[in-house]
């Protein structure tokens, strides 16, 4: 009897995608481990990479400034796409419009919005810094991406405009599964707006805004499109986040293992971080099932 | 008696109002500046409507630069990449969603976990393993190294999407002796046209817009693809915004035409996978 015959059916069918996934992602992460504990010449070197890494100057700074770009990512995308979901879900004129309006700067290549972006915020021609002169909020031109205190702001307004639309689609997505009748019940004791927001659509939504959290912060660890374009991490490492420090130690400085020790740290950081995350939400499935 | 949705106010309409104008301007704007001749692009006060519609500098990005190449590049190694990652995530989508194996969860949440890896974290490795394999500076390097976004996502889509394909249908024609493969060659797949369209198209758009791994993997101009292009563009010609603007919308016409031919099929799908997920 031919041996394919013994094995469950259902591995033939999922190994060679489970293959090539261990061979693009087990395997380099492996090597990730084995680069950050050596030297160019193959040698052990403990943790000599690490500490020399996570000694540098840099990487406090760099930490910093991954926490403040992406938690103001992730606040400001939140509340805007909640705005905006709510919004889609009501009834108006020209909804479908808004809706496909709303997509674009999600359907927009990150590198593309980073030049439209970068022009738009062009110290002399920029038609920002013309607009809010001409209503009058700043009275001289602004070197949004090369002025120190500006630069995160302004990176920050860039990523949300990416990504609110998305926030938007998901809460919309999730309300319109709320049962209309807890509507028309909130209606009749004389629910406002605000009440059904408050008591019916956000405890709805909340499941939904704790996993897009988790992918935003994911995409924010894996932003290096706009940041190295726009700025590639400056002025003088201002908008320097850590993706962009490791591809920096390896692809410029060619130390790649400091750069794979710093990689290191991220990734169990991160994988902590989403691990938890994940624990919380299971725990909170499991106890509404009960 | 309807049950009708909570109706909008004037305020609805100001809010949807300034959220759309949020969302297009920039587009708008770069489409505008694209058709706008060089000494408007650059007047104190910017001009709203160009004055003179200029194709001068579509015309400096299709015959004077290489952008043309790396549309093509990108185009072989988008298509490459999705047609790879399609073939292997439907085998796959197809052993979760209809086999009972020992380990089943756990490889199906690796598979999950795994598009959530950053991609920082494996970017020097993959460089080390593709230089040494001579896979630099190749399509092939770029294709295979794709398959890291698009098949964890493609095989999430796709078994969410076998699942909901009735079994009783394969049941019948396992009783008259077809084969697995065939049932998923004659029976499955042209039920799931739709799933495997929208799966496309995400793939497709996830590696026609990737950056970083491009950067590193493709520093010769005969595969170098439209993101890492036009990043090179803006800052060579670094005082040519007009033709940046026209090699912007160049590299995303194709990608909201997709969008907009099945954006009802793509946002339920997206979002059904998301919220089981």
């Amino acid at each position: 009897m031919n041996p394919l015959r013994r094995i469950n059916p259902g591995y033939l069918f999922v190994f060679p995608a489970l293959f090539v996934l261990a061979a693009m992602i087990l395997y380099p992460l492996a090597d990730t481990v084995v680069l950050s504990f050596t030297d160019p010449s193959g040698a052990f070197v403990g943790t000599d990479n690490f500490r020399s890494v996570l000694g540098s100057r840099t990487t406090p700074l760099a930490t910093y400034n991954t926490i403040y770009y992406v938690g103001g990512t992730i606040i400001f995308a939140i509340i805007l796409g909640t705005i905006a979901g709510i919004l889609l879900d009501r009834q108006f004129f020209g909804r479908g419009a808004v809706r496909s309006i709303l997509l674009i700067p999600w359907v927009v290549p990150s590198i593309v919005a980073a030049t439209t972006w970068a022009w738009m915020f062009h110290y002399e021609f920029g038609i920002i810094n013309y607009l809010l002169m001409s209503i009058g909020i700043i009275d001289k031109p602004m070197g949004w991406l090369i002025t120190a205190d500006l630069v995160k702001p302004s990176l920050i307004a860039v990523d949300v405009w990416k990504m609110f639309p998305f926030v938007a689609l998901m809460v919309l997505a999730s309300l319109q599964g709320i049962d209309s009748t807890l509507y028309e019940a909130a209606k009749v004791d004389g629910a406002k707006f605000w009440h059904e927001v408050r008591y019916i659509m956000l405890p709805h939504i909340a499941p939904v805004l704790a996993s897009v959290t988790l992918l935003l912060l994911i995409w924010g660890f894996n932003g290096i499109t706009i940041i190295y374009t726009m700025t590639g991490g400056g002025p003088a490492n201002r908008s320097l986040i850590l993706p962009i420090q490791i591809f920096k130690e390896a692809f410029e400085h060619f130390d790649f293992h400091r750069a794979a020790a710093l990689s290191l740290v991220l990734f169990v950081v991160l994988f902590v971080v989403i691990l938890t995350q994940l624990a919380i939400s299971q725990k909170r499935r499991d106890s509404v099932d009960r | 008696m309807s049950i009708a949705k909570p109706r909008g106010s004037i305020f609805s309409y100001v809010l949807a109002a300034i959220f759309s104008v949020v969302a297009i301007f920039p587009f708008l704007w770069m489409a505008l500046s694209s058709v706008k001749p060089l000494q408007e692009l650059y007047s104190v006060p910017p001009t709203w409507i160009p004055s003179h519609f200029s194709l001068e500098n579509y015309v400096n990005v299709l015959y004077h630069s290489n952008i043309p190449r790396y549309f093509l590049n990108s185009v072989v190694i988008s298509v490459g990449s999705t047609s790879i990652a399609l073939i292997l995530a439907i085998l796959a989508a197809y052993g979760f969603a209809r086999f009972r194996f020992r380990g089943r969860n756990a490889l199906q949440a690796s598979i999950l976990i795994s598009q959530l890896l950053p991609t920082a974290t494996i970017i020097v490795p993959l460089y080390v393993i593709l230089s040494n394999l001579g896979l630099i500076n190749t399509y092939i390097g770029l294709i295979m190294t794709y398959l890291i976004h698009t098949l964890p996502l493609c095989v999430w889509l796709l078994i969410s999407y076998f699942r909901s394909i009735p079994y009783e249908i394969e049941e019948a024609a396992l009783i008259d002796g077809a084969s697995r493969l065939t049932i998923l060659w004659k029976i499955v797949l042209p039920l799931s046209v739709p799933g495997i369209i929208s799966t496309v198209v995400y793939c497709f758009v996830s590696t026609w817009n990737e950056f970083i791994f491009a950067l590193v993997f493709a520093t010769d101009s005969s595969v170098k693809t439209l993101p890492v292009g036009l990043a090179e563009f803006s800052a060579e010609f670094k005082t040519d915004w007009g033709a940046v603007m026209a090699a912007s919308i160049i590299m995303t016409l194709p990608i909201i035409i997709l969008f907009f031919a099945i954006q009802r099929m793509f946002v339920s799908g997206i979002t059904a996978g998301a919220t089981k997920g």
